[in-house]
């Protein structure tokens, strides 16, 4: 097997010792000084100052602050409610349950509000589909209620400008075009609520010549379709990645994009923790795809294969799998040996599985879907592993609807297009001839609440109120429904669709002279549909709305497989020799529904770490030794022209690890043009290089591309992945053996000094064959260090920590997918600021929590392990030692708490931490400063990101907004410590476990994160802390952390890889 | 002396403890008469036959009769009794316009019981003379004042090193003149007073002083202690906490289980002043400030319908009227005199500038209060933690408020002072459950090694309580 020279790596520019990237990690802060960087703009040229000019300053400043000092303190307001709502103490956060539905995407969440203002998304543990999980996109949501690019007013729009009107004359407007004749038109992403279709009826009823088209911007027609051919139903299955041994997966990111990646990877990883070591078991994870993806990176084995050799390569192992069944099979179109092998291997993995194996695909191609469902039957796993009496509804969408509509359009016959929810003239493979065939219909209503591609070429914006202002429900599966409820009064005089279709229709249902004439309509449909054998609605309406969702009786529809496959055998996806290209979903961005969001634009891309912007992936040769050859000698952060039949777009390049020669990948849904300015023109638009296949479905694919040499450099390009690196290892030059460049000075002292070790303990990893050696490993190792570290000459203050609690966390790497929730749940709850582009490249990005992201294994094919990465609070801290001014100390609790009012911002202790999770204040990032004349601008930004009242409403009111020139980290959620201890002490009661969760706890879909106090014996934490394969991060530094990792194992079969 | 003091305080406590045993083991009326004082008397008529706030409480145990405890659960927390939906209770909620009782959660059945037996004593007019109960009296630390007896002994010191700067003088003088130099200069006072020494010692001691208060004066940039602004209404603190004796918690309600201790909403102050309309010391003057912030006509007692969309002549057309129909009402005249009409137009006046500011022209709508207490934005506090758990009064950081007419911050508020506090102050360690996870300090209180905890034993001084 091919193994590369070292055992992990982060890059190929660590693999090859990249001197600028040893100068780099060998300072704790590489970039340039502020100054210095103004002064290469030439912005100091004007400021400098000779002696006297120094002296004016010093005089002024002095005279100044004496003025100021002696002014009076200004006079602060106090400001009761004049009736107070019973429900609301001011200081005590409210939970509402409600849910996250963005499209098709769906999450039960409980909303956390303070003084009436929403701040925090937690998951809803009621829901027996996400079980209290979340995802990055999820906790973000609650600053897209407060982005200042909302629509304020409804509007005429002309030249994508809006000029406001008042929904009475907007009313009128749009009625005498309803009036007018032709046909009636909407369009939606997938619409999960039961009470807006009732809306849409309604809406119907009074205009007969209406009609609905829903799509998906990342399409999932084609499966939709193949299970309607299959069992005779246009839905999703439900899919049981927990009671899986095999998993198939070509091509679906299910534990990033696909379909309900919370729900997925709630139960995918209950199948890959090992609890218990005597007996492990785990699920084996295949994913057979062309580029890395969420997913991908998380499977034991990855088969690599070209986008277009997806059809073979379903094919080939359905044959192995019909062939062994006695099925008929189908002919399977060319692929290459390596795959071909590896499959061969897949089908005997799966034949021993047989009803505790699943395949799913993502391909969007009907013969390819048909054959997985033929699968999956065949394997006996339909009722078991896949189920269809619980059916997801989360993808309704219909590529040949939407083209139907755009026929529809450009045939002059639509009278009026109502954009119910999405952005369709962009967000998807048919957008371009949308947008063209929209300009045809005489009045077109946008419903979005911020202005978007589709919006700006519309007629009429009537915005509707964010999904935390709303009423709603959403079913997301036959068997419950959801319901949303606001949490806060709409900030700006906006309507809900659906209440503006009840508006138009002149509804009787709709009674216009409530106050929330929509929540009346929402409970009088209630009380029809699902009220039925409750003895008193208003009972059941109040327990539905406390728990937010209600669990109906599955629907008995049948699990029988009556696909022909051999009718659709033709349409398989034919390989080409040519260069391809997929564009893929991104994690954080979606279809780009979520570009004026900041928190998603600076959280890293999982596999390459690259913020702000989309990036083309493009391979890594390697020569076998130890060179490393990128495609066309092209770095990272060079820009380079993508060229597909013509079009031609200039893009930023970064290596990718994984990536199958002669295929490149960009995630769509950037380079927006009409959006909040923090999402306006960040990355490449490759929207226009979407395509559908011949079958009418939307490709994420193309062929025959082209990749110009390069065309210049970005400038700031923001990648995370070489920030803040705490092991990469190099040549020492005078020696020439490898070290830890980090570590070189200590290294000189002597051999078996500590912290000279080369392999230093960061990951500990193995595979579940080989169990024992890991743990045998780990115990020796740590071991070893203890031994060491018990040789201390200070006294240890253990006795302290025993009393009270000892606040401690375990992290489970085989759980952690790396998705990023915990990330954002992080920014979020800690009110860590958002940066910018400019300032992430100068690596200055604030982020507490970072996921470290490692390689192993095949150099071209390798595993990746995730690490979040935070304060580990070390009980014994050399960052505590170092702070001149004992900002940072510890506490009795096993706290390293970090006072910011004491904070000189020296950073001494940024350069001892041996995890570099320590964040520095270098401007004034959140505007906590008095004067806004010296801000930065992120973006180009008017006014900063973050000084706007309207943004501040999300800040969390319990943890202080940090001033420039300090220095933050992890605290543990020590807001939430404190606050658990207070409601245990306030009942009189002892402290229990499970009282304090940290936000990235909470967040976390797959339960890797557990926080807890180290003194209770029966907790959680301490319950996890006993498996053998815990470790600490450089232990043998004798830091003493409180953060505790779990190894890494993966399920792998060495000899399939031979 | 301390053995002496802790008998003494032990003593004491004892007998507090036995007092409070005997008070609350039994039913009586005279304990209910202080309960009902304390906890019903703001909203219940004292009369138990007529109306108030809440309604009155005669024969309140017949209507509840044979459901005693739901009554008993009522008291505690109304609000789960009709959660419950009993329709007595239910109804009762309604017909009382949906005002919620304030909860009792800690009385116990006893002291419930004392206050119905007295509800029911007064309403049967059983109970006996009016006992006298005088107020509890607040023992004062008495605080003694260093600063003269530190003057007078600086004076001695330095008198002192004066005859000792002679006595040297003279010692060396004679010296010198044993030693054969007869000529030897002696020092006078004035040579003494002008050496090299003593100049060079005051200054050192000038410049140590003028540090001294320089960094003091520094530090205390921003502190605000005795700040004692003007507010919109002016509402007294004596007439309420002082005369009325309206428990602190009543209006400020966070207290016990927030952050915030709260400022009243104005509907907490109509629970009393539906009834009372006119003010002691202002009459009208201040409580039409509350009515206009909410929209109540005092006049025909009913909010105001769309108060809100209301322009400022039509308020001003219910207030002024209510003014005006009081002034007539109390100099007992047929109409208006001059000298009313300007009071009614002063008075008016008074309110729109209370009312209304720069950003807030409108008159109805919340009050703003000129805040006191301000806390740096980096330091977190808990009204909960101290009040609930600490047992802390609230006249310990916020002085006598009962006797602030006009009140004025009473604490620095400084980091020193909150420490401080941290320091000397004893944790109830064995009253709360919660502590029961500090086994070492159990084991050493018990076996006597150690005489208390303090709060900055178990880390009530480390940065992360206050900073995060």
């Amino acid at each position: 097997m091919k193994q590369p020279s070292k055992e992990m790596w982060v890059s190929a520019q660590d693999l090859r010792n990249d001197p600028e990237l040893l100068a780099a990690a060998n300072r704790e802060f590489p970039e340039s000084s502020i100054v210095e960087d103004l002064g290469k703009e030439g912005t100091m040229d004007r400021l400098e100052s000779s002696r006297r000019d120094f002296l004016k300053f010093l005089g002024f400043s002095l005279g100044a602050a004496t003025v100021a000092a002696s002014c009076e303190i200004p006079v602060k307001k106090a400001i009761p409610y004049v009736i107070k709502p019973d429900s609301i103490v001011p200081g005590v956060a409210n939970y509402y349950a409600s849910a996250y539905v963005d499209g098709g995407d769906f999450l039960s969440v409980l909303v956390k509000t303070r003084e009436g203002r929403p701040i925090k998304i937690e998951g809803n543990a009621l829901s027996p589909m996400t079980k209290g999980g979340t995802s990055a996109r999820a906790q973000a949501s609650v600053l897209s209620l407060y982005d200042t690019s909302r629509l304020q007013s409804p509007g005429s729009v002309t030249d994508g400008q809006v000029t406001p009107m008042s929904w009475e004359d907007l009313d009128k407007a749009v009625m005498a075009g309803l009036a007018t004749g032709g046909s009636i038109r909407m369009v939606s992403r997938t619409i999960l609520s039961p009470t807006a279709k009732a809306a849409i009826a309604a809406f119907r009823e009074k205009y007969p010549n209406a009609s609905l088209v829903q799509y998906d911007p990342v399409s999932c027609a084609a499966l939709l379709d193949a299970q309607e051919m299959s069992y005779g139903v246009r839905a999703v299955p439900s899919y049981h990645f927990d009671k899986a041994d095999v998993i198939v997966s070509f091509d679906a990111d299910f534990l990033g994009t696909w379909i309900s990646p919370v729900e997925y990877a709630k139960a995918y990883s209950t199948g890959r923790k090992i609890s218990d070591v005597k007996s492990a078991r785990m699920s084996r994870h295949y994913q057979v795809e062309s580029f890395m993806s969420l997913t991908g990176s998380n499977a034991d084995h990855r088969v690599m294969v070209k986008p277009s050799e997806q059809g073979a390569a379903i094919a080939t192992l359905y044959n192995a799998i019909a062939s062994a069944k006695g099925a008929s099979t189908v002919t399977a179109p060319a692929l290459n040996d390596k795959a071909k092998k590896a499959l061969a291997n897949v089908a005997k993995d799966l034949l021993n599985a047989q009803g505790k194996s699943l395949v799913v695909t993502g391909v969007n191609n009907l013969a390819e879907q048909v054959l997985v469902a033929k699968m999956n039957a065949l394997l006996g796993n339909d009722g078991a592993t896949v189920t269809f009496n619980d059916h997801s509804y989360q993808r309704q969408g219909d590529d040949k609807a939407l083209a139907g509509l755009i026929q529809e359009m450009n045939a002059g016959s639509v009278g009026t297009l109502m954009v119910l929810d999405g952005n369709p003239a962009f967000d998807n493979a048919q957008g371009k001839a949308f947008m063209e065939a929209m300009a045809k219909v005489p009045t077109r209503i946008a419903f979005g609440g911020t202005l978007d591609e589709t919006g700006a070429a519309c007629t009429h914006v009537a915005p509707t109120t964010h999904l935390l202002e709303s009423w709603g429900d959403a079913q997301p599966k036959a068997d419950q429904v959801y319901l949303i409820q606001p949490t806060i009064a709409p900030l700006f005089p906006v309507r809900q669709w659906e209440e503006s279709l009840l508006r138009w229709a002149q509804s009787p249902e709709l009674d216009t002279t409530s106050d929330q004439p929509y929540y009346e309509f929402l409970k009088k449909n209630w009380e029809r549909t699902f009220s039925s054998g409750a003895s008193s609605f208003t009972s059941f309406w109040e327990s539905t709305l406390h728990d937010g969702l209600l669990t109906l009786p599955g629907s008995a529809a049948g699990g029988t497989n009556n696909a022909d496959v051999s009718s659709v055998a033709s349409s398989l996806t034919k390989p080409s020799t040519a260069d391809e290209i997929v564009f893929f979903e991104s994690v954080n961005m979606g279809a780009g529904q979520h570009a004026g969001n900041p928190w998603l634009q600076e959280m890293p891309d999982p596999i390459t770490r690259c913020v702000w912007g989309n990036y083309l992936y493009v391979p890594i040769g390697w020569d076998g030794g130890n060179d490393y050859t990128f495609f066309q000698g092209l770095e990272d952060g060079d820009r380079v022209n993508l060229e597909i039949d013509g079009q031609s777009v200039e893009v930023t390049v970064v290596h990718q690890f994984g990536l199958m020669p002669g295929t490149f990948a960009i995630a769509q849904g950037y380079g927006r043009k009409v959006v909040g300015k923090a999402g306006r023109n960040i990355g490449s638009d490759v929207q226009g290089f979407l395509n559908t296949n011949p079958a009418g479905y939307a490709s994420s694919m193309a062929s025959g591309v082209t990749i110009s040499s390069r065309v210049g450099r970005d400038k700031e390009f923001a990648c995370v992945q070489h920030h803040h690196t705490m092991g990469v290892t190099g040549a020492d030059p005078s020696t020439g053996k490898t070290i830890n460049v980090d570590e070189k000075t200590v290294a000189t002292i002597g051999a078996g000094f500590q912290g000279s070790l080369v392999d230093r303990s960061i990951i500990f990893r193995g595979n579940l064959a080989e169990l024992e050696q890991l743990e045998e490993k780990i115990h020796h190792k740590r071991e070893e260090f203890q031994a060491l570290n018990d040789k201390g000459l200070y006294p240890s203050y253990d006795d302290v920590y025993k009393m009270g609690h000892h606040w401690g966390m375990h992290i489970d790497l085989n759980a952690c997918i790396g998705c990023g929730a915990c990330t954002v749940a992080c920014m979020a709850e800690n009110n860590v600021p958002v940066v910018g582009k400019r300032e992430v490249f100068r690596h200055h990005e604030m982020a507490w929590l970072r996921i470290d992201r490692y390689f192993y294994g095949e150099m071209e094919n390798p595993n990746v392990v995730y690490q979040p990465m935070m304060c580990q609070h070390c009980d014994n801290a050399p960052c505590e030692n170092v702070c001149p001014v004992s900002a940072t100390n510890h506490s009795s609790e096993g706290l390293n708490q970090m006072a910011y009012n004491r904070c000189i911002g020296t950073r001494y202790c940024a350069n001892n931490c041996p995890y570099k999770v320590r964040r520095f204040n270098w401007l004034d990032y959140t505007t906590a400063d008095l004067f806004p004349a010296n801000e930065p601008r992120l973006n180009g930004e008017e006014m900063p990101f973050g000084a706007d009242n309207l943004t501040r409403m999300v800040l969390n009111p319990d943890v202080t907004v940090r001033a420039r020139g300090v220095m933050e980290k992890c605290s543990f959620c020590v807001q939430r410590i404190q606050e658990g201890k207070l409601t245990a002490k306030k009942e009189g009661r002892a402290l229990r476990d499970g009282d304090v969760k940290s936000a990235c706890m909470t967040a976390c879909p797959t339960d890797a994160i557990t926080f807890g106090d180290l003194n209770n014996t029966e907790s959680q934490l301490n319950n996890d802390l006993e498996s053998p394969l815990v470790y600490q991060v450089l232990e043998e530094v004798n830091t003493r952390p409180s953060v505790n990792y779990r190894a890494r194992v993966l399920n792998r079969e060495e000899s399939l890889e031979s | 002396m301390v053995n002496k003091q802790l008998i003494i305080s032990s003593l004491l406590s004892l007998v507090f403890v036995l007092t409070a045993f005997v008070v609350s083991a039994e039913v009586s009326v005279d304990a209910g008469k202080q309960l009902f004082k304390a906890n019903c008397a703001q909203c219940h008529n004292r009369n138990m036959k007529d109306n108030l706030t809440g309604p009155a409480l005669g024969g309140v145990q017949e209507r509840w009769a044979g459901r005693e405890e739901l009554l008993y659960g009522w008291i505690r927390n109304s609000q789960s009794v009709i959660a419950s939906g009993d329709p007595y209770a239910v109804d009762l909620y309604n017909t009382w316009n949906k005002v919620l009782m304030n909860p009792f959660p800690n009385l116990t059945d006893d002291e419930i019981g004392s206050i119905l037996a007295y509800v029911d004593a007064v309403y049967t007019g059983t109970e006996g003379g009016a006992a006298a109960a005088g107020p509890v009296a607040v023992v004062e630390q008495p605080k003694t004042n260093y600063t003269l007896i530190y003057g007078v002994l600086a004076l001695l010191l330095a008198l002192i090193a004066l005859i000792l700067a002679r006595i040297v003088g003279n010692l060396d003088h004679m010296n010198k003149v044993a030693g054969g130099d007869l000529d030897a200069p002696r020092p006078s006072f004035r040579e003494i007073l002008t050496s090299k020494s003593v100049i060079a010692f005051v200054i050192f001691a000038l410049i140590v002083l003028g540090g001294y208060t320089t960094v003091n004066n520094a530090i205390s940039f921003g502190r605000q202690q005795n700040y004692q602004p003007e507010q919109p209404i002016k509402f007294s603190h004596v007439t309420h906490a002082g005369v009325h004796k309206i428990d602190c918690q009543y209006c400020h309600d966070g207290a016990r289980r927030s952050k915030h201790s709260v400022i009243p909403a104005a509907n907490t102050c109509m629970n009393c002043h539906k009834a009372i309309k006119k003010g002691s010391t202002y009459g009208t003057a201040e409580l039409t400030k509350i009515f206009a912030s909410v929209g109540y006509d005092p006049t025909t007692d009913k909010y105001i319908e769309n108060y809100d969309a209301m322009s400022t002549e039509e308020i001003e057309a219910i207030y002024k009227k209510w003014i005006t129909d009081n002034y007539i009402a109390d100099k007992e005249l047929a109409t208006l005199d001059a000298k009313g009409e300007k009071a009614v137009k002063d008075q008016w006046n008074n309110l729109v500038a209370s009312l209304t500011s720069e950003n807030d022209p409108k008159i109805g709508g919340p009050i703003e209060w000129n805040r006191i207490h301000n806390l740096p934005d980096h330091v977190y506090f808990n009204h909960a933690q101290h009040v609930t758990i600490g047992k802390v009064d609230c006249q310990q950081c916020h002085g006598k408020v009962e006797e602030m007419e006009v009140v004025r911050q009473y604490a620095t508020l400084s980091m020193g002072w909150c420490i401080n506090c941290h320091r000397e102050t004893e944790v109830k360690f064995n009253d709360n459950e919660y502590y029961k996870s500090y086994e070492k300090y159990h084991q050493e209180l018990a076996s006597g090694k150690r005489e208390k905890v303090t709060v900055e034993d178990i880390g009530g001084t480390e940065c992360q309580k206050c900073h995060y």
